[in-house]
């Protein structure tokens, strides 16, 4: 008897086992390394040496573009996460409606999410190219231009095409996300509702919504953290350039590290980010949790 | 249980007999080259070498030294390196464009101590005399190009400039006929500010004022008044509307693919283009002639330059160093080998380091005779000196800054305090 509630007690452990060993390997250890690497000091070409407490800290806070690309994350995931929540949501929802091709109409959203970011933001390099760029062919061939318009006439304009970008790969996940939580509500909630008299708005705001709530938690807390640590975008797209004016957090770090040689900033950057998202992910998540106790 | 043990106990002696021997007999060198080009990886690891690989062709010549030889592409070798220098684990010999942070670190063993004396003589010394810092040189050259300009003769002429601008007034004078001529349709000049080559925008422009990095006791000058002037006149040129719209995420592939595709009248690009022209499968009249400068500066060009190096390998003892530098020498003399090195230049298109190949590369290809007298003139960065990294990012974000409207004097100025302070 005591040897089954031995085995019990420690079963679950054991089969944790393997995972754990994984996660501090691959994950927790690599987390640390960082954070002693980003007190101590790191020679231009590696090599590392002693401690400098706060001082990659300050030289990473000091950066000149530490100001604009600060902003710019914050704007890249906020746009990004929002936008493709909201445009994933509908499509979730109509992807729920009956209709003829909704399996092909499935399968194509999933397409964008399918593929790799580098190639994704590499054929909308192209697409927005100036020169060849087909978005510009298009355009001109079926005469809704004259003449061909530079789609990257500014750094504002590249930024925003880099966010459109990152919405349109993200929005495949929310939109998964979301249908996995419209499927498993009880169409009697529907017929209930229907029964007293709410209408397509009530039905949203009172029934689908809280019962969604923790799929888009999920698709929310993890999008924050994709989004926010997303490189290949900006860098296929312009490197952070000009001057750092459409860098975001993770692409700045990089260009510090492994452009400018300034690898102990780059640790202390990416401590930073680490603790914003610990910070953001974990206000969200608490504050989702608190609406879901209310219902 | 004990004779697990025993077994065990055998088992790990005779292993380390097996490994006694190994470390006695061979010695492996950990090698990372740079991808040049689609034939690299062939080259060193394929069927690029008759059939064979350069692997494979040196271990069967020299019996004892194997070779580990990874190639890595130039988007992500700095990231390679520096990670394996942290991790205590650089490879024992490294292609790459710098080494002067390395050598600083004392990371480098000097050349003196790996390379044979008959190969240090056939270098063109003023390769050489690139990779030296404080009196020792650490590095030798692997290969090299040059920058000219390149101009599209028929577009030239079409928009009737009948002569080929040398200095930076007709180079405008020319940009503003070919804009009267084609409108938006063709870019008279191409300008590459990027981070991956906006140095070299300014080298071209700057050393056509009579400008630099440094003066001539080597300091860092890069807010000289030639600097700025020169840099004033480049951002001149983008906003007047005589470039590509986008120098600062427009390469200089993005630029050289435009001028095969007759888009493009004019850029400064290296050796290699005719051969990228040729692959394109576009046929345009072109040519070539020296980079514009300035009324009354001289028009120089820029050489760009690749090394070879050896790391030191601290774990080893004096013996051991010993035989790690002779196969490293063994290295050094296979791969410039004429019948190798001259296959290996020629295949990417690349200038040679050393004095054996020209005669076969001259006589292969004639062009290459104006082109070594081109690079001859050469002017080379100053990647000798430990802060040519910061530099060379700090001229790229100058540039970038001011094409945004930023005071190009103020942003020289501050890029000169971070490098004097």
């Amino acid at each position: 008897m005591d040897t089954i509630l031995v085995r019990r007690k420690w079963e679950p452990y054991l089969w944790l086992l393997p995972s754990l060993i994984l996660m501090t390997v691959f994950v927790v250890f690599p987390i640390l390394i960082v954070f002693k690497l980003s007190f101590s000091e790191i020679s231009r070409a590696g090599t590392v040496g002693g401690f400098v407490g706060l001082n990659n800290f300050k030289a990473a806070v000091q950066d000149k573009a530490f100001g604009t690309v600060m902003k710019n994350t914050a704007v890249w995931v906020v746009s990004v996460v929002g936008i493709s929540t909201l445009l994933g949501f509908i499509i979730a929802m109509a992807l729920n409606s009956e209709f003829r091709g909704r399996k092909i109409a499935r399968s194509i959203v999933v397409f964008p999410w399918a593929t790799s970011l580098v190639i994704q933001a590499s054929a909308w390099n192209y697409i927005i190219k100036y020169e060849y760029g087909n978005l510009n062919n298009v355009l001109l061939n079926l005469g809704i231009l004259k003449n061909a318009v530079n789609w990257r006439a500014s750094y504002q304009i590249e930024f925003a095409w880099e966010c459109g970008v990152g919405i349109f790969v993200t929005i495949p996940f929310v939109t998964f996300c979301v249908l996995a939580g419209l499927q498993s509500i009880d169409a009697a909630y529907y017929e209930a509702a229907t029964v007293d008299g709410a209408g397509f708005w009530k039905k949203l705001r009172h029934v689908t919504l809280p019962l969604v709530r923790p799929s888009l938690t999920v698709s929310t807390v993890l999008n924050i953290i994709y989004v926010f640590n997303s490189f290949p975008i900006v860098y296929t797209i312009t490197k952070g350039a000009p001057a750092n004016k459409t860098d975001t957090m993770v692409t700045l770090l990089y260009m510090r590290a492994f452009y400018d040689q300034q690898k102990g900033p780059a640790t202390a950057m990416s401590v930073i980010g680490f603790v914003i998202l610990c910070i953001v992910a974990g206000v969200y998540m608490i504050m989702s949790m608190r609406g879901e106790e209310d219902l | 249980m004990k004779k697990l043990i025993a077994l065990l106990a055998a088992l790990l002696l005779a292993l380390s007999c097996v490994g006694g021997a190994l470390a006695e007999d061979d010695i492996t060198l950990d090698v990372i080259i740079c991808q040049y080009g689609p034939n690299t990886q062939e080259w060193f690891l394929g069927k690029g070498m008759n059939g064979t690989n350069f692997v494979e062709k040196f271990e069967a010549e020299n019996p004892g030294v194997k070779l580990n030889l990874e190639v890595v592409s130039w988007n992500d070798v700095y990231t390679v390196v520096s990670t394996r220098i942290s991790n205590n684990n650089a490879p024992d010999i490294l292609n790459i464009d710098v080494f002067a942070d390395y050598a600083a670190e004392g990371l480098l063993e000097p050349v003196s101590d790996y390379c044979p004396e008959e190969l240090y003589g056939d270098f063109f010394p003023q390769f050489i005399a690139q990779s030296v810092l404080d009196d020792t040189v650490w590095a030798v050259p692997d290969l090299a190009s040059a920058r000219a300009l390149y101009y599209n003769v028929d577009l030239l002429t079409e928009a009737g400039v009948e002569k080929v601008p040398e200095t930076w007034a007709e180079l405008e004078d020319a940009c503003q006929a070919i804009v009267d001529f084609y409108g938006g349709d063709v870019y008279p000049w191409g300008v590459d500010m990027t981070t991956d080559e906006g140095q070299a925008a300014f080298a071209y422009y700057v050393w056509g004022n009579n400008g630099g990095f440094v003066d001539e006791e080597d300091n860092w000058t890069v807010n000289s008044d030639a600097n700025v002037e020169a840099v004033n006149y480049a951002i001149g040129l983008v906003n007047k509307g005589y470039t590509n719209p986008n120098p600062a995420t427009q390469t200089r592939y993005d630029l050289q693919d435009m001028f095969a595709a007759g888009k493009l009248a004019m850029l400064i690009a290296p050796n290699q283009l005719p051969t990228i022209i040729a692959n394109s499968g576009n046929e345009i009249n072109f040519a070539t002639a020296d980079i514009p400068h300035n009324e009354g500066a001289s028009s120089g060009s820029v050489g760009v330059m690749d090394r070879v190096m050896a790391f030191k390998d601290t774990t080893l003892n004096e013996e051991e160093t010993a035989k790690r530098n002779e196969a490293i020498g063994k290295f050094l003399t296979f791969f410039y080998k004429p019948e190798n090195y001259v296959g290996w230049v020629s295949m990417e298109d690349f200038l040679p380091a050393v004095n054996s190949a020209v005669a076969a590369l001259v006589e292969a290809n004639p062009a290459f005779e104006a082109w070594l007298n081109v690079l001859a003139n050469a002017k080379f960065y100053p990647t000798a000196k430990p802060e040519w990294n910061s530099v060379k990012q700090g001229v790229i974000n100058v540039e970038q800054n001011a094409l945004t409207g930023g005071d190009v004097k103020t942003l020289l100025d501050e890029l000169q305090a971070t490098l004097t302070k």
